[in-house]
């Protein structure tokens, strides 16, 4: 197989995860379904910035979340992720009979994307940080705050 | 840990859309023909035969950076020439022009009439996709992106041809005009023309009195040939808007060993995975 044909048939087998991670970042069928697109469109056009094959997931995982970022910008809810710095320590107030689901998905975007790749993806830390283009401190404060706010037990968290 | 259990099962459980595959291979479609653009336009696909003129003129608003060498390659002994009138790669302001126009010479009013829509609809083309790109950065950083962000988004234009036939008299070409950044749609115009006539040919001249006929009986025959074991087709059916009949609007081109090719456009008779269909009507 050529490569192209390697990253194509990656793409296609890996679809339903693709957009099962746009649509917990967007929370919208159709704009994760262009996001999905956008992004193999993205990959397969840039296939030569693809260095190392055994890094198809991170290298795609982070056109897709770039593609889910523009769709965010788009709409007008601006959520980049920063440098550093993640405001930690507040308690957002959640109904204590809310899933743990809805919680994630109410968390901010840089913290509930680390939670996401970590334990829905399950993702190491260092891709996470490749994925989103933030050193694994950054990773690991985003994902310390992130479980703080979820108010779970960080005894037998694997991280 | 058994709430993240739950979690990730919900997560896991997330519906996928029918059409996410469709979207997919529409995306895998797109994403290798940009690869071929991007890669340049060393291989010329329709090979010696065809004469190539590169010149570089201005109104197309082109910086003389971008010349490309022009060499005029006189192989043509019949009634005409296809010529490529003008042939850019470059990249200005974010967007990407890959333009390559062809411009045709020949005795007769024809040849002159065609250059002139080509090049009107060149125009209308690159106007659009000015405006296009325009509105996408206004909207960009009216909603906070910055110029660091804004500096690697990319939109590219093409505009391409492709000689299919020709003859001492007759030509047979496509040109396509695409614009993609966030979503892509592709055009095509097809021109058959006869310069010893110096008139267009039709589905008539080629298929003769039953041409409608003909074209209905080959591309029913191949939609239905395309459904799967599944049920499964890419093609619309006709009560949902897909194919009913050809007629004088229906573009085509033909092959070298002459078969008449029916083509549509993206979207029109069937899903956007199909791509542009195209039936040879044999």
């Amino acid at each position: 197989m050529t490569k192209e044909e390697t990253l194509t048939s990656f793409l296609i087998e890996t679809q339903t995860r693709s957009y099962r991670l746009a649509y917990s970042v967007l929370r919208n069928r159709e704009e994760a379904l262009d996001a999905v697109q956008t992004a193999v469109c993205r990959a397969l056009e840039h296939q030569n910035s693809l260095r190392d094959p055994g890094a198809v997931k991170t290298w795609f995982t982070r056109i897709l979340m770039n593609a889910c970022q523009d769709t965010l910008r788009q709409r007008g809810r601006v959520v980049p992720f920063p440098e550093e710095g993640p405001e930690l320590g507040q308690e957002d107030p959640e109904p204590a009979d809310d899933t743990l689901a809805r919680r994630v998905n109410a968390l901010p975007a840089e913290v509930g994307t680390v939670i996401k790749l970590r334990f829905y993806e399950e993702m190491t830390l260092k891709e996470i940080g490749e994925v989103t283009g933030q050193n694994i401190s950054t990773v690991k404060s985003r994902l310390y705050a992130g479980l703080r706010k979820l108010r779970v037990a960080m005894e037998g968290v694997e991280i | 840990m058994n709430e993240f259990k739950n979690a990730k099962e919900a997560y896991d459980n997330t519906p996928i859309p029918a059409e996410l595959s469709e979207r997919v291979r529409a995306g895998v479609r797109e994403g290798k023909a940009r690869y071929r653009a991007r890669r340049g336009r060393t291989l010329r696909r329709w090979g010696a035969t065809a004469a190539c003129f590169a010149v570089l003129l201005a109104g197309l608003n082109l910086s003389p950076t971008i010349a490309k060498a022009a060499a005029e390659v006189p192989v043509l002994g019949g009634l005409f020439q296809v010529l490529t009138f003008v042939d850019y790669d470059k990249t200005e302001d974010g967007i990407h022009y890959d333009v390559t126009v062809p411009q045709l010479e020949a005795e007769g009013d024809l040849a002159g009439k065609v250059n002139a829509v080509i090049q009107e609809k060149v125009d209308a083309h690159l106007a659009k996709a000015q405006q296009d790109w325009d509105d996408y950065r206004e909207a960009f950083f009216a909603t906070g992106g910055t110029e660091e962000e804004w500096a690697d988004r990319e939109m590219d234009v093409i505009v391409d041809y492709e000689i299919k036939s020709q003859s001492e008299s007759r030509v047979s070409f496509v040109v396509t005009f695409a614009e993609g950044w966030v979503s892509s749609m592709e055009e095509r115009y097809y021109y058959n023309l006869d310069l010893s006539e110096d008139r267009d040919l039709t589905l008539r001249d080629c298929l003769g009195e039953n041409w409608v006929e003909t074209c209905n009986a080959a591309i029913e025959r191949q939609i239905a040939e395309s459904v799967d074991e599944e049920g499964f087709t890419f093609f619309f059916a006709p009560e949902e808007g897909g194919f009913t009949t050809v007629d004088e609007t229906t573009g085509f081109y033909v092959r070298e060993d002459g078969t008449v090719v029916v083509c549509f456009p993206e979207y029109s008779i069937a899903a956007g995975a199909a791509g542009i269909p195209e039936f040879p009507i044999n």
